[in-house]
Formats: structure tokens, sequence, C-alpha cells
């Protein structure tokens, strides 16, 4: 114990030097000792954490890289192959007859074309379209159903236009669009979107109503924060994992519409996954040619589950009460 | 409660005149008027100046505009008495072209584009072609595109139609009136049988017993949303959905005349067509005394509305019959097996295009020896199985989602925890305190679903074939079909707003703590 104290005459300062009362800073007590907190970062850990979610991620990335350049590298185009020993044919007869290659290995259409080569095409169409059109109702719908949940003028009357609107059936809204337009990507993407924020608007608003009159937004106005910055600071984490959790059930949304669409015959003109799908429908029923419906369906139907199920976990991650 | 469900029942009003507007807008402004004769046959036979008269005459019967040809403009002067029938039939003859046109052609065709385009009409002449063999004839006409306001005010205003004794025309006035009678003659006048029978109405019964649900009919009020072009022409959108079909059922009837046959004719459909009782010659000679001739046909099958409404009602019934248990079932044992299993089922109807999924239950149903469409000639029960499960396991799946996740967020709230920690046992806590506040958003949602079975669902019925509502829509956008466009909105769009307004008072009756007497914030 003893050989800790030091002998204080070696520094050869006086008394006065020795105790003089050290200065603390204002800005010093206000600092809180806590572990680093990086809010993606922490998103990241969640989000990892599960092995799923890894090889779910994978397998959507590689989807989406594959169905972007795999067209790129055989230049798709539909070809009509005037040989009728090449039409509807199952994978095992098309290696026969083309020779085995990856591109056969769900058989040949209709018209002897390749339909891997075809459900690839039509997926990075799928896909643009279901990305381009969540960006847009996404971005349209957050922005204006914070508007609309803030201010309780805008409330009056966004409530009776959603009202309004909401009762006009999707489907002939679309398809007057698609009648009056032409049915080319963009005029999906514009009948996709012209109304489908509103629905993206209302659930944001709801949200920001719940979330508004809470006690600390209420604490915090009284502070006199400004009510920009309350929605940036205060509200906008809190929207986060709203906000991708939606983004999750909306894109896999675009896609299965469009293969609705495509369904009952107003879908788009370029070769999409729901226009294969519409196309091979009459194949479902006869033996043998099963492939040429089911390839795309299959495809359709695991983007989308990929997609929304990376979607719900990222969902999940992105709301901080689970980074503990 | 009253006066707020009033301002509810107005402000629902409201907003569906507001959405048949806009659909009117959208159809009849933006569409493209020439393609509703896309899928008539009746105008590819035509050519020439015959196929534009005929366009303009189906424009005038489906409201787009008002259309005058000269010779109604004559025969109005006739009436009128300014113009004889001699000078009418010379004043009628139109030349191959105007310069052809003899004097008093040209005078009265000056006269009628002068009065016509003072109104604001353009007119249109159309000289006579000669193609090959066939020549068609020159034409005079005027017309004026029809104001979406006025036409919306036609529609509102025609859509109630009250059957009175003023009706039709070919009867004196000391006829018209309503009987009342014990005994219906439809059943040949002795059977016990009230029924309530006009004469210068439109329908023959307008009130009737019969041994079909619901037993009593009437045909005083009649909804008329507008007749259709080419899904089924010229039947009332309202009757196409809610017409008989299917095979034809004969029985024995007895006719007004007595006569005795066997034969499928629905008298208590009765209509009133004008001299019908003499053009129909012998044969209605023999069966009628009146000319109330134009029947319907007794069929066996249901209506649209009827097929859709039987499946659609029957899947929600088992949607929530399994649904809600199984949604508590996973929340009571999160994490578990049967959550796992529930909650990867969830995900694969959230993410798989519903097309996809519902040929998969086709398939899997074919493959098992289920009927995989739907037969109106030879109806089988096994047939209504794979439209059934179809609906209803998208359903169960969404019932499962929220149950679960409303029971899950209850189970940690203060009220359950205080009532756990006063000993209560879990069933008892499940039962009595966490249902009944689960249950609220879902209650919400019945009259919607109840009310969502009457407009059928798109894709099962097209897939299984069955005769439902639900691809009327897409029928009717197909083959440019306006008027049916317009009236299945106006019938959906009516059913929804409907739909909300009966949730919010069951949410109330449910729970004591909605009130709609005043705001609550």
């Amino acid at each position: 114990m003893n050989e800790n104290v030091m002998d204080l005459s070696e520094f050869e300062l006086s008394e006065e030097e020795l105790f003089a009362p050290y200065d603390i800073s204002q800005y010093e007590t206000e600092k809180i000792t806590a572990p680093r907190y990086s809010y993606w970062k922490s998103v990241a850990r969640v989000f990892f954490r599960n092995k799923l979610n890894i090889i779910m991620l994978c397998l959507l990335a590689f989807i989406v890289i594959f169905a972007y350049l795999y067209p790129l590298i055989t230049q798709y185009e539909y070809v009509y192959n005037t040989d009728p020993e090449s039409h509807h044919l199952n994978p095992a007869e098309a290696f026969a007859h083309f020779g085995a290659a990856l591109k056969w290995i769900f058989g040949a259409g209709a018209g002897g074309e390749s339909t891997f080569d075809a459900v690839w095409y039509g997926a990075s169409i799928s896909i643009s379209l279901a990305f381009v059109c969540a960006l847009i109702n996404l971005t349209i719908g957050v922005i204006i159903g914070a508007i609309w949940g803030f201010s309780k003028k805008v409330d009056i009357v966004m409530n009776e236009v959603y009202n309004i609107l909401g009762n006009i059936p999707y489907v002939l809204f679309i398809s007057v669009m698609v009648l009056i337009m032409s049915a080319s990507f963009w005029t999906m993407v514009f009948a996709l979107t012209v109304t489908g924020w509103l629905a993206i608007a209302y659930f944001i608003r709801t949200q920001v109503i719940i979330i508004r009159d809470r006690e600390y937004n209420l604490a915090s106005r009284c502070l006199g924060t400004s009510i920009f910055r309350i929605a940036q600071r205060n509200i906008l984490p809190f929207m986060t994992s709203v906000i991708v959790t939606l983004a999750a059930t909306e894109i896999p949304s675009y896609i299965s519409y469009e293969v609705f669409l495509s369904y009952i015959g107003m879908g788009l003109s370029d070769m999409s996954l729901g226009r294969l799908i519409e196309e091979a429908q009459g194949s479902m029923l006869t033996p043998g040619w099963q492939w040429e419906f089911w390839a795309p369906v299959a495809i359709a139907s695991i983007i989308t589950i990929v997609l929304y199920v990376v979607g719900q976990n990222l969902g999940d991650a992105s709301d901080p009460r689970t980074h503990m | 409660m009253g006066k707020y469900l009033i301002k509810r029942i107005i402000h629902g009003i409201i907003s569906v005149l507001i959405v048949v507007f806009l659909v009117m807008l959208l159809v009849y402004t933006l569409m493209d008027r020439q393609l509703i004769f896309k899928a008539d046959p009746n105008y590819s036979h035509l050519s020439g100046t015959n196929r534009t008269v005929y366009m303009y005459r189906q424009w005038e019967a489906y409201g787009y505009l008002d259309y005058v040809p000269y010779t109604d403009y004559l025969d109005e002067l006739v009436a009128e008495g300014s113009l004889d029938a001699e000078t009418r039939a010379s004043a009628a003859r139109l030349g191959n072209t105007a310069e052809d046109d003899s004097a008093i052609t040209a005078e009265y065709v000056a006269k009628y584009t002068e009065y016509y385009e003072d109104h604001g009409y353009t007119i249109t002449r159309l000289d006579a072609v000669r193609q090959g063999s066939t020549r068609t004839a020159s034409q005079l006409f005027a017309y004026r595109d029809i104001n979406v306001f006025v036409r919306l005010w036609n529609y509102i205003t025609s859509l109630i139609q009250i059957d009175n004794i003023h009706y039709a025309e070919g009867i004196a006035d000391e006829e018209r009136g309503i009987t009342f009678t014990w005994f219906d003659p439809a059943y040949g006048g002795e059977k016990f049988s009230p029924a309530i029978i006009g004469n210068g109405t439109r329908h023959k019964y307008l009130l009737y017993f019969d041994n079909e649900f619901p037993f009593v009919h009437q045909n005083i009020i009649t909804l008329s949303l507008g007749s259709s072009y080419s899904v089924n022409r010229n039947i009332d959108v309202w009757n196409t959905m809610t017409d008989e079909q299917g095979n034809i059922v004969s029985a024995p009837i007895t006719y007004p005349t007595g006569y005795e046959a066997n034969n499928a004719d629905d008298l208590h459909s009765a209509v009133y067509s004008e001299g019908s009782l003499e053009a129909g010659g012998e044969y209605t000679a023999q069966r009628f005394t009146d000319d109330y001739t134009v029947l319907t046909t007794n069929l066996d099958g249901m209506s649209r509305m009827g097929y859709s409404f039987v499946i659609g009602i029957i899947s929600v019934l088992l949607a929530y019959a399994v649904g809600i248990p199984l949604g508590i079932v996973m929340a009571r044992r999160k994490d578990g097996a049967i959550d796992k299993i529930g909650t990867v089922y969830i995900i694969f109807i959230m993410a798989v295009p519903s097309l996809a999924y519902i040929f998969m239950f086709q398939t899997i149903g074919g493959a098992i020896g289920l009927p995989t469409t739907f037969s109106l000639t030879n109806p089988t029960t096994l047939m209504w199985i794979l439209p059934i499960i179809s609906l209803a396991l998208p359903s169960i799946a969404n019932l499962m989602k929220w149950m679960r996740r409303y029971m899950i967020d209850q189970r940690n709230s203060d009220y359950v925890k205080f009532a756990r920690a006063g000993g209560l046992s879990e069933g008892e806590i499940s039962r009595r305190h966490i249902m009944k506040n689960a249950a609220i958003p879902l209650v919400h949602n019945i009259p919607a679903s109840v009310l969502g079975a009457l407009t059928g669902a798109i894709i099962t019925e097209s897939v299984y074939v069955v005769p439902g509502v639900g691809n009327l829509l897409t029928n009717a956008i197909a083959a440019y079909d306006n008027s049916v466009i317009i009236g299945v909105t106006l019938f959906y769009a009516v059913l929804s707003v409907l739909a909300i307004i009966l949730g919010d008072i069951l949410m109330a009756l449910m729970d004591p703590r909605i009130s709609f007497s005043s705001k609550g914030r």
C-alpha cells in the first residue's frame, strides 16, 4: 500500500500549484459514455446473424445479375422456328433435338424457341418494372403520406380523394390507360403508379399519425423544435423499418400484378414473365407441353419469394428494437 | 349515432357519384368511341353510308350523342301539321349529292341545317356510294355530343325505375289498373297464392310467390344499370348479373288463355310489348290474351351473382373457421413448429403470384380426381370444391397473419400482464381478454368479405370457368362495352362504401370504447 504513495516533493512544485482546481468545461459534462452505435452497421449485423438471410441475399443477387446479363449474352430475340419438329419440346426432347446446352434445360416453346432464354429475358423486364414502379410509388407515397399525416387540413382533402379513387376498380384504370396509350413498358409504369401511390401514402399517413402524437414528440414540440426537424429526427428513424417492410411487399406485388394483368389480356407488349405465362396457358393441360407453362411460373414465384423474404427480414433488421 | 350514420351515408352516396363520373370521363371521353364496334358483327356486315348511319344510331342508343336524321325532322314537321305527307315524301328524296337535290328537297334541307346548327348540332351529309353491285344511299343527319354531366344526370335519374300503370302505350285508359288476387292465374287460378297484377304496367306480375328463394318476388322497383352492347347484347347489366343460367327446365303450365303445355316459359316474368299479340300470329294467339307476351325461360342454374356469392361466402366462412384458430395457435406457440409452418405458408401466399398458386391448386386437385372446371350443363357437387378452396386458402393466410400479429401484440400489453399476475390461467386470458381485443380489427373486415363475395373473383372464376360476375368487368373492358363497365363500377363502389359503413357499425357494436356520437380527438 505504502509503495503506491508518491513522494510529491520530487515534482518540485509548490503546494498551490499541485492542488489547483481543474477547470471543467461545460461541454465535457454533457458527454455521455456509451458504446458507439451506428444504425446501418447494426442493421447489417442483425441481418447477417441469420444464415438464411445470407443464402437468400446471394440468391437474389444471383437472380438479378443473371436476369440482366444472360439475355445480353444470348441476345434474346423471339424467333419462330419453321421446323415443326422443334415445337413444344420437353427438356429431354430438346436436348435430343438441339444438343445438350443450358439454353434447352426448360425445353422449347410453341415456336421452337428456348424457354430458358425467354424466361430470363421476361424476368429482366418484370424485375425492371417492379423496381421502377416501387421506386416511384414509394417515393411519392412516403412524401405525400408524411404531409398527409402531419397536416390536418391536407388530411381532410386527401381522405376524400382516397375514398373516391380507392373505389375505382384498379383493373379498369390500368386497362383504360393501356387502351389509350398502347401497352408499352412505360405506359404500364404510368398506369401502375398514377394511383398506386395512394395506398402507400394512406399507410404512411396512419403510421405518422400514430407516432406524431406520442409524448416525446409533444415534448419536442413544446421545446420549440420545428416540424421539419421533428419529422427528420424523431419520425423518420421510426419509419425506416416500416418503409423497408412496405417495399418488401410492394416489389413482388408488381411482378404478381403484371402476371395477373397479362393473364386477363391487358399486359405488356414486351415479353415479360406475365406474357409468357399467358401465352403458355393453353399448354398447361397438354401432356408433354407443361414445361413452357411451369418454367415461367416457377421462376416468377422464386423471384417474388426471394424478394419478399429478403425484404421482410431487412425490414425486421432495420427496426432498432431488434438491435439489442 | 343516427345523425352520424346519415352523414356517412350521404358522404358515401356523393363519393359513389364522383366515382361514376370519373369512370364515365375515363371511358366515354378518353377512349376512342370507334372501338365499341370491334366485337360487333352487324357493323362488319355493313358498308358505305349504311355503316356510318349504323354507327351514329348505336352511339345514340348508348348515350354518346344525340342523333337526328333528316327524315325524323320531316316526320316531326308532319306531326306538327306544318307539312303534308305528299310534300314530305318528295322532300325526303335526297339526291346522290347535294347538287342533285330537287328544289323542294333543297329548301327543307336548308331549313333543317339552319334549325339544327342553331341548336349546336353538327350537320353531316354523306353522298351515295357505289361499290361494285352494292349501292348505299346518301344520308343527311345532325348530331350533338352529350355532355358528360348530362350523361351522368340521365344515368342517375334512370337508375331506379318504378313500374306504373301509365307505362304501356297501347292500352285504353279505363283498362289500366292494379288488381289483387288470392289465386295466382299463373298456377291455373285454383292454387292459393296471392299476387298483385298490373295492367298498363311494364311487368304484368308486380308481386307474386313461388318456390324459389326468397319465395316472394316483386317487379315494382327495377334497377337499370345500363344495357350491354357486346357482352350480353341489349340486356341490362343488373339482369346480366342476376338472370338464371344453365339448362332449360320444362314444366306443365297454363297460359292465360287456358292453353296447357309443357314449357319452360316463366309466366311471372311477362313484360309488355306493344302489338306483340298480333305480330306473334297463331302461336301467341293460342296462349296469350294481351300484349304481355315477352317471357323469360326457366333455367336450372343460378345467376352469375349467385354462383359468385355461393363460392365466395362458403370460402369466407371456411377462411374464418380455419384461419382464426390457426392464427391463435400460432401466437400461443410462438416460434413452435406450427408457427414456423404457418409462417412459411403465409410467405408462400403473400409472395407467389396468385395466378401461379391457383394453377397449382388446380393441378393438384386434378391429380387427385376433382373436376377442374365448372359446368353449367352437368352440375355436380364436386366441381364446387376447387374454386372454394382456391378462394379460401389465400384468405386463410391473410387471417392467420393478422390474428397472430394482433394476439402477439396483445399478449405483451399491460392488462394481460396484470391478469397473469392476478393468477388467471393462460386459457382464460386468451379467451376472455385477448380474443375480445384482437377480434375487433378482424370484425371490421367481415362486411367487406361478405359483400366482396358478391363481386366475384377474377382469376379463380376464369381459371375454373365459373360463370360468375368476377370476369364481367374484364370481359366488358376487353369488348369495350362501356355501359357494362359503368354499371359494374357503380355496383362495386356501392358495395365497398356500404362495406366500410357496416364494418364501422359492427366495430362500434363489438367495442364499447368506440363511439360515433362524439369525436375522439
